[in-house]
């Protein structure tokens, strides 16, 4: 039966809402700073869905910090739905009423806290997300009715350039403007002219240059100098026993040492076993400062990047080729396209992880802290949509004995999932346990499943000191529980692999050690390593790359 | 045993004790004394139930470069922080009195022998200074080092060596202060008091030991090299370091005192001149201290590869 109601009313309930904030906007849509905090008590009513941008790299801090000030008799029971909650402020706002639920990607610094405000009632988590899972449900049931966003440059009319650090906001500004909410962006500086134009004026409803330049953090980070000679191995088993095997090309690295260590490789080691151009040709991936060798030996073909990288801007710029780079010069990243690409477009993804289970499940969570998922899970799994091979893809799946188990004699490709890490990690806390703390999480925090990064079903590959095991060539769950045991070496795990078992894993070739690979453990030196500190990065760049403050030793 | 010719490419910086110690003098010289063989670890250590290493974090030996015997005194950072302590220090006192002892008896068994043939003492710093866990027996250990630097004094020229990655500091800032001549890389640091000392003590704003580019151009080499506390800045190679060891190996004992920073009156009034100065321009940063000294783009030349810095760099002078 048709229903008899307005169609509108969110346009209209938004008209009222800008009536209200008029006397704060002046020409080109700009805002005073001091007006701020009363323009957001215009604009956002309770219960509103509210997203305030930041990600594990850029942050609309001021306006996160402005959103803490309104006044929690007028503005209350918000519910939050942003990429990540890294700053003090992202929480101070349950701890004064202003919001009362949260969904969310990522945790970083503040996961303790969102643990603890969950248990003390304060806050009301609907869901930890991954990066593209929490993009989509923008677009569907968590649509923001106001974001607060944050952009480099502002011109008089109120279209913003974010260049560089693009990373989630098209796709904030997007959800919610075409869905009648409104946009409120912080700026370092307000121009006459833009280097482009990312996000167009009439998308945007507010404009306030901040007092200071958003807070951006140098995420990606790694000091050659602290590689070790552990990681140097590690990388080089990965190296020959997984991209040379494979013939892996488009992947995306972790964040981790083991990932650097492969990058400062490259040029070396890589090059020694003939994978240049086999291997690691195209990547999803920041602008990380120890891709410079390998991109400078000619490498690399393309990266796609989710966000910037402080120091990186005139290096990216200066390699077009490699990079996607706006008609101004400068890069455009984008934490939602390179996510797609990361879940449809690769053959790997390699990364580290805090604990796995004797199952192969990987999590990054402690009892206390909600550390949240980020980007990772998008890629580190198998795309069960994907619909174009690879050599490496088909490979990978052709590997696996129990695919006819379930759709018979189809052929069917596999991405490889890489899982590196020493058996002992920081405060040599064992990597393999038999139950994840990830359980005592989710009860401590009243979740509804233990967050788990990565199933054990979508591992392919695990990588300690130990060795390879090649979970992809197990036919069952005994087997593949008994390639973990015989990679996980000290651990309590690691002490129930049988040897007679681990020898006929080996026969087999679904356990290699290094000496299987024939690689020597005390080659692996730091003199292999193509920059072995901050300054041999930025000579390999030809003093393109600025590294930040914290990174110099100079 | 490592390969020395490999050693000499290798980045000081990175290098262990040991190898420092093997690729700074001439290939096969070295031998060590008082090595992790002979078991000298720290009591002090055992009775607090700490782990120790068989050479407390110090080796000792002496080897020869060219003709001449050069004693070896190596920390080592990755044991302790290069901490020293009672058996560490005695190590390197003793190595001292035994290269002032070798002086003796070949000046007094041929007193026309050639300056290049008496011994020299090379130390290759990486320490926090003392090891709080037995802090009385360390301390004595700082003072009767200094102690044999004013009995080589004349005989035997002491030599510091700074490129490590614990850097020089604490009461071994002293110390090494203390020798004839120091040699530095860019990365080496030399100072009393490390930065997160400072932070903890003075707060983030006086000192932001998370800066690194900040803490480096208040301690690092480049900065001691225009302010006169280091004498030489070489590249972050063992062969570099050893190279400018084997310059001044050619020199007799009397001409070490030209590269000395204390240790006179003159030099007491030029360190008081350099106060005055500190006081007159209460400097905000070493880069305004650069500029003082001639240097017009300071951060410029913090930038440049270290050779052109050596070239372009203007020292100050007070």
């Amino acid at each position: 039966m048709k229903v008899e109601r307005q169609w509108n009313t969110l346009e209209r309930d938004t008209a009222q809402r800008m009536e209200a904030a008029a006397r704060f906007i002046g020409p080109g849509k700009q805002v005073k700073v001091e007006d701020v905090v009363p323009l957001l008590e215009a604009v956002v009513r309770p219960g509103d869905k509210v997203n305030v941008e930041g990600n594990n790299q850029k942050q609309a801090d001021f306006l996160a910090e402005a959103l803490c000030k309104v006044d929690p008799a007028k503005i209350h029971d918000l519910h939050m739905v942003q990429s990540s909650v890294p700053l003090a402020a992202h929480l101070d706002v349950f701890e004064k009423g202003i919001a009362k639920k949260l969904d969310f990607a990522f945790g970083g610094p503040q996961s303790g806290r969102v643990a603890t405000f969950i248990r003390e009632g304060k806050l009301e988590l609907g869901a930890i997300h991954t990066y593209l899972e929490l993009f989509g449900r923008y677009c569907l049931d968590l649509t923001p009715r106001v974001s607060l966003i944050c952009a480099y440059e502002a011109d008089r009319e109120g279209n913003l350039y974010t260049g560089f650090n693009t990373e989630d906001t098209p796709v904030i500004v997007e959800a919610t403007k075409f869905r009648k909410g409104i946009v409120i962006a912080q700026v370092n500086k307000i121009v006459d002219k833009l280097p482009r134009v990312d996000i167009p004026a009439d998308w945007i409803d507010a404009v306030v240059q901040s007092p200071k330049p958003f807070f951006i953090e140098p995420l990606f980070t790694r000091d050659p100098g602290l590689v070790t000679e552990r990681h140097i191995l590690l990388a080089m088993m990965c190296l020959k026993g997984i991209y040379g095997e494979y013939g892996v090309k488009r992947i995306n690295h972790g964040i981790g040492f083991l990932t650097s260590a492969i990058e400062l490789l490259l040029p070396t080691y890589g090059e020694e076993l003939g994978l240049k151009g086999k291997c690691c040709t195209q990547l999803v991936l920041n602008p990380h400062p120890t891709m410079i060798p390998a991109i400078e030996s000619g490498w690399i073909e393309a990266i796609y990047c989710f966000g910037g990288e402080l120091g990186m801007e005139n290096y990216v710029r200066a390699r077009s080729d490699v990079f996607f780079t706006g008609p101004d010069g400068s890069l455009r990243s984008n934490r939602a396209l390179a996510q797609t690409a990361g879940h449809y477009a690769l053959d790997m993804f390699i990364g580290s992880t805090l604990q796995i289970d004797q199952y192969g499940n990987s999590s990054t969570a402690t009892a206390n802290r909600v550390a949240g998922f980020g980007g990772a899970p998008n890629m580190g799994c198998d795309a069960k949509g994907r619909r174009h091979s690879t050599d490496s893809w088909l490979k990978c799946g052709r590997e696996v004995p129990s695919m006819n188990e379930l759709i018979g004699d189809m052929p069917r490709g596999k991405r490889l999932v890489v899982q590196g890490m020493e058996t002992f990690g920081e405060g040599r806390a064992p990597a393999f346990v038999d139950r994840l703390d990830a359980w005592k999480l989710a009860e401590n925090a009243k979740l509804d499943l233990p967050p788990v990064m990565i199933y054990g079903d979508d591992v392919t590959h695990l990588v300690t000191e130990e060795g390879i095991a090649y979970l992809n060539r197990c036919a069952d769950l005994e087997t593949r529980m008994a390639a973990i045991r015989a990679v996980a070496g000290y651990t309590e795990v690691g002490l129930r692999a049988k040897p007679e078992e681990t020898k006929r894993l080996r026969d087999d070739g679904i356990v290699k050690t290094a000496a299987d690979l024939d690689i020597d453990p005390d080659t692996a030196t730091r003199d292999r390593l193509a920059a072995r500190n901050m300054r041999e990065l930025v000579d390999w760049s030809g003093g393109l790359y600025n590294p930040p403050a914290r990174f110099r030793n100079w | 045993m490592a390969n020395w010719s490999k050693l000499q490419t290798r980045s000081f910086l990175e290098s262990s004790a040991r190898d420092r110690a093997i690729g700074l003098v001439d290939e096969g010289t070295f031998t060590e004394l008082a090595g992790p063989f002979d078991r000298m670890s720290s009591p002090h250590l055992v009775a607090l139930g700490e782990a120790v290493e068989f050479d407390d974090g110090v080796v000792t030996g002496v080897g020869r470069i060219g003709k001449r015997p050069v004693f070896v005194i190596s920390q080592e950072g990755r044991f302790i922080g290069g901490a020293v302590g009672e058996v560490g220090g005695a190590k390197m006192v003793t190595t001292i009195d035994l290269a002032i002892g070798f002086a003796d008896e070949l000046r007094a068994a041929n007193p026309k022998i050639a300056p290049d043939e008496l011994p020299l003492v090379a130390i290759s710093f990486e320490t926090g200074g003392v090891r709080l866990h037995e802090s009385n027996a360390g301390l004595l250990a700082h003072a009767e080092v200094m102690d044999a630097f004013q009995r080589a004094r004349g005989k035997v020229p002491v030599v510091a060596l700074i490129g490590s990655r614990i850097g020089c500091f604490g009461g071994m800032g002293f110390v090494a202060a203390a020798t004839d001549v120091i040699v530095m890389s860019e990365f080496g640091r030399l100072g009393l008091t490390g930065p997160e000392v400072i932070e903890e003590e003075m707060g983030k704003d006086e000192f932001d030991a998370s800066n690194r580019a900040l803490v480096y151009r208040t301690t690092g080499g480049r900065h001691k090299y225009i302010m006169g506390d280091c004498n030489f800045l070489v590249d972050d190679r063992i062969a570099a370091f050893r190279g400018q060891v084997t310059e001044l190996c050619k020199l007799p004992v009397g001409d070490f005192e030209q590269f000395r920073r204390i240790g006179s009156a003159a030099l007491v009034e030029k360190q008081m001149r350099a106060v005055a100065l500190a006081a007159e321009m209460q400097p905000k940063d070493a880069y305004d201290v650069w500029r003082r000294a001639g240097n017009n783009d300071p951060a410029g030349l913090g930038d440049a590869p270290v050779d052109d810095f050596r070239k372009q760099a203007q020292r100050l002078s007070v």
